[in-house]
C-alpha cells in the first residue's frame, strides 16, 4: 500500500499585499509557497494545485497517479479539479519566480478544450478552497492544508447606480435665492413707480394737469424779473425820489 | 440751488461710472463664454449624452454680455442728457437682460450640480465599448473615454475597480480573466502595448493606472460652470445697484 502523503502545516492564502486584481469575478491569486516542499521533493516531482468548492473539499480524494487527476472541464460536475502543474523546483527556496500565482488566468485552454491541465477561469463566485499537492511517480507524496474559503467578486448591474444627487449644493441655493430676491426687488420698484404714476394721474385727473413731481432736478429757465428802469429824468438820489 | 445741483452731478457721475463697469464686464463675460463654448476639452460627447445643458448657459452668456455692453452705452448717453425716454428704454431693456442672465447663472449652477460621479459611472458602464446596437453617440463616448484614459493616465470614473464592481457593456465582449479592466488602463509603452500585461491584470502598482478619471472630467467642467455662474452673479449684483440708482434718477427728472 502506498504511504499516505505527508501533511504539511502550510496553509495556502491570498497574498496580503495590496493588489487590486488579486480577486476578480473569475480569477484569484495565491501567494507562492516557498521552501515548503523542499524536504519531500525530488527533481522529477510536480506540485499541483487542487481547487474545490468550499462545501466539496471534504469529498476530495488525492489522485493515485497523474492519470487520475480530475480535469478542469469536470469542475461543474465533480466539484473539484487540479491545475497549475509545475516542477517542484519552482517552489524551492532559491527559485527566482514571481511571488504570486494566478488561478484562472488562461482562457485559451478553456476555449480550445485541451486535455492538459488547464488553468481556466472559474465559472462561479465559489467560495473555493485550495491546497497544494506534491505528486511523484508513485502518487502523492505531500499535501498542504486546505485554505480558508475564497469568495470571488460578484458584480452588480449598473442600473443600481442612482445618478440623481440627493441634496442640492449650497452654491446653487445661494445663487438662486439671492438672484431671485434681487429680481423681486427690481420688479417691485418698477411696479411701484408705475403704480404711483398711475395713482397720481388718476388723483389729479380732474385738475387736468400732470403734477407728479416730488423733486425736480432741472428747473425751467425762468428769466428773473428785472427791476423797472427808472423813468427818464431821475438820475440821482434815492429811488423813487426825484 | 447749488447743493441740489451738486447732488445731481454726483449721482450722474456714479451712474456713468456704474455703466462703464457694466460695459466692461459685459465684454469680459462675452469673451469668457466664447472661450468656454469653443474649448470644452473634448468632453462634449460625455456631457451631451448625459443630457446636460451646461453649454446653454454659456451661449446665453455670450449674448447677454453683448447686450450689457450696448445697454451701458445707452445708459451713459441717457444719464448725461437726462432724457426720460432714453432712460426708460434703458431700464426696460436692462430688466429683460437681467432676467436672461439670471436664467443663465441658475442654469449653469444647477447643471453643474447634477454632474455627479454616478452620472458618468452609469454612462460609462452602459455605453463604453458597447458593441451590439451601438449608435453614433456610443462610439463617440468610447472614443472620448479612450482618449481621456490615455492622456490623463487614469482608469474608470473612480478607479479600475469600477469595472469589477459592476457589470458593463465592456464586460459582455471582454471576459473577466483576460480583461479585468480595459487595456487602456495599463501603463503603455511607446507602441501602445502594455509594459507588463500580467502585472496590469493583477493590479501590481506601476503597471496600471490606479486613479479614476473623475477629477480630469470635473476640473474643466467646474471651471466652466463657476466661471459662468459666479461671474454672472457678480455682474448682476452690480447691475442691480446701478438699475436702482437709475430708476431713482429717472423718477426725479422733470419733463
Amino acid at each position: 500500500l502506498p504511504t499516505p502523503p505527508a501533511r504539511l502545516p502550510y496553509v495556502p492564502h491570498v497574498p496580503p499585499t495590496a493588489l487590486l486584481g488579486k480577486i476578480t469575478a473569475t480569477t484569484f491569486a495565491l501567494e507562492r509557497p516557498r521552501c515548503v516542499f523542499d524536504d519531500h521533493a525530488d527533481a522529477s516531482d510536480a506540485v499541483w494545485l487542487a481547487v474545490a468548492f468550499a462545501n466539496a473539499s471534504a469529498t476530495f480524494r488525492n489522485p493515485r497517479s497523474r492519470a487520475d487527476v480530475p480535469p478542469y472541464k469536470e469542475l461543474p460536475t465533480a466539484r473539484f479539479y487540479m491545475t497549475l502543474e509545475t516542477a517542484a523546483a519552482a517552489y524551492s527556496c532559491s527559485a527566482l519566480s514571481p511571488p504570486v500565482l494566478r488561478v484562472g488566468g488562461d482562457t485559451a485552454c478553456r476555449d480550445q478544450g485541451r486535455q492538459d491541465p488547464c488553468n481556466g477561469p472559474l465559472p462561479s463566485p465559489g467560495p473555493y478552497r485550495v491546497k497544494f499537492l506534491l505528486m511523484g511517480c508513485r502518487g502523492p507524496k505531500a499535501e498542504t492544508r486546505w485554505s480558508e474559503p475564497i469568495l470571488l467578486r460578484r458584480a452588480v448591474s449598473p442600473g443600481t447606480i442612482a445618478p440623481v444627487p440627493t441634496r442640492r449644493g449650497s452654491d446653487v441655493v445661494v445663487i438662486s435665492s439671492i438672484l431671485a430676491s434681487l429680481g423681486a426687488v427690481l420688479a417691485t420698484a418698477v411696479l411701484g413707480a408705475l403704480g404711483a404714476k398711475v395713482w397720481g394721474f388718476l388723483r389729479h385727473q380732474d385738475f387736468g394737469t400732470d403734477a407728479f413731481t416730488h423733486r425736480s432736478f432741472r428747473t425751467h429757465h425762468i428769466p428773473p424779473v428785472l427791476p423797472q428802469p427808472p423813468p427818464p429824468g431821475c438820475g440821482c438820489g434815492p429811488p423813487g425820489l426825484c | 440751488m447749488a447743493k441740489s445741483d451738486d447732488c445731481v452731478h454726483i449721482l450722474q457721475g456714479l451712474l456713468v461710472f456704474g455703466n462703464v463697469v457694466i460695459g466692461m464686464c459685459g465684454i469680459a463675460l462675452t469673451a469668457e463664454c466664447i472661450y468656454f463654448v469653443s474649448n470644452s476639452h473634448g468632453l462634449y460627447p460625455l456631457l451631451k449624452a448625459a443630457e446636460n445643458d451646461i453649454d446653454a448657459a454659456a451661449w446665453i452668456g455670450i449674448f447677454v454680455g453683448l447686450a450689457l455692453f450696448a445697454l451701458s452705452i445707452l445708459g451713459i448717453v441717457g444719464v448725461i442728457k437726462a432724457s426720460r425716454t432714453l432712460l426708460l428704454v434703458y431700464i426696460i431693456l436692462m430688466l429683460i437682460t437681467f432676467a436672461f442672465e439670471m436664467a443663465s447663472c441658475i442654469t449653469a449652477a444647477t447643471h453643474r450640480d447634477s454632474l455627479t460621479p454616478s452620472v458618468f459611472l452609469k454612462q460609462m458602464l452602459e455605453r463604453y465599448q458597447k458593441s451590439e446596437t451601438a449608435n453614433n453617440s456610443d462610439n463617440e463616448i468610447t472614443k472620448t473615454w479612450d482618449e481621456l484614459m490615455l492622456q490623463n493616465h487614469c482608469c474608470g470614473v473612480l478607479g479600475p475597480s469600477d469595472w469589477q464592481e459592476y457589470t458593463s457593456a465592456f464586460r459582455l465582449t471582454h471576459n473577466d480573466a483576460d480583461y479585468p479592466w480595459p487595456r487602456k488602463c495599463c501603463v503603455l509603452d511607446a507602441q501602445g502595448l502594455p509594459v507588463n500585461l500580467d502585472g496590469c491584470k493583477l493590479g501590481v502598482s506601476g503597471y496600471y493606472n490606479s486613479n479614476g478619471c473623475y477629477d480630469a472630467i470635473s476640473g474643466p467642467v467646474n471651471t466652466h460652470a463657476w466661471g459662468v455662474a459666479w461671474f454672472g452673479f457678480a455682474i448682476l449684483c452690480w447691475t442691480f445697484c446701478v438699475l436702482l440708482g437709475t430708476m431713482f434718477y429717472w423718477s426725479g427728472i422733470e419733463y
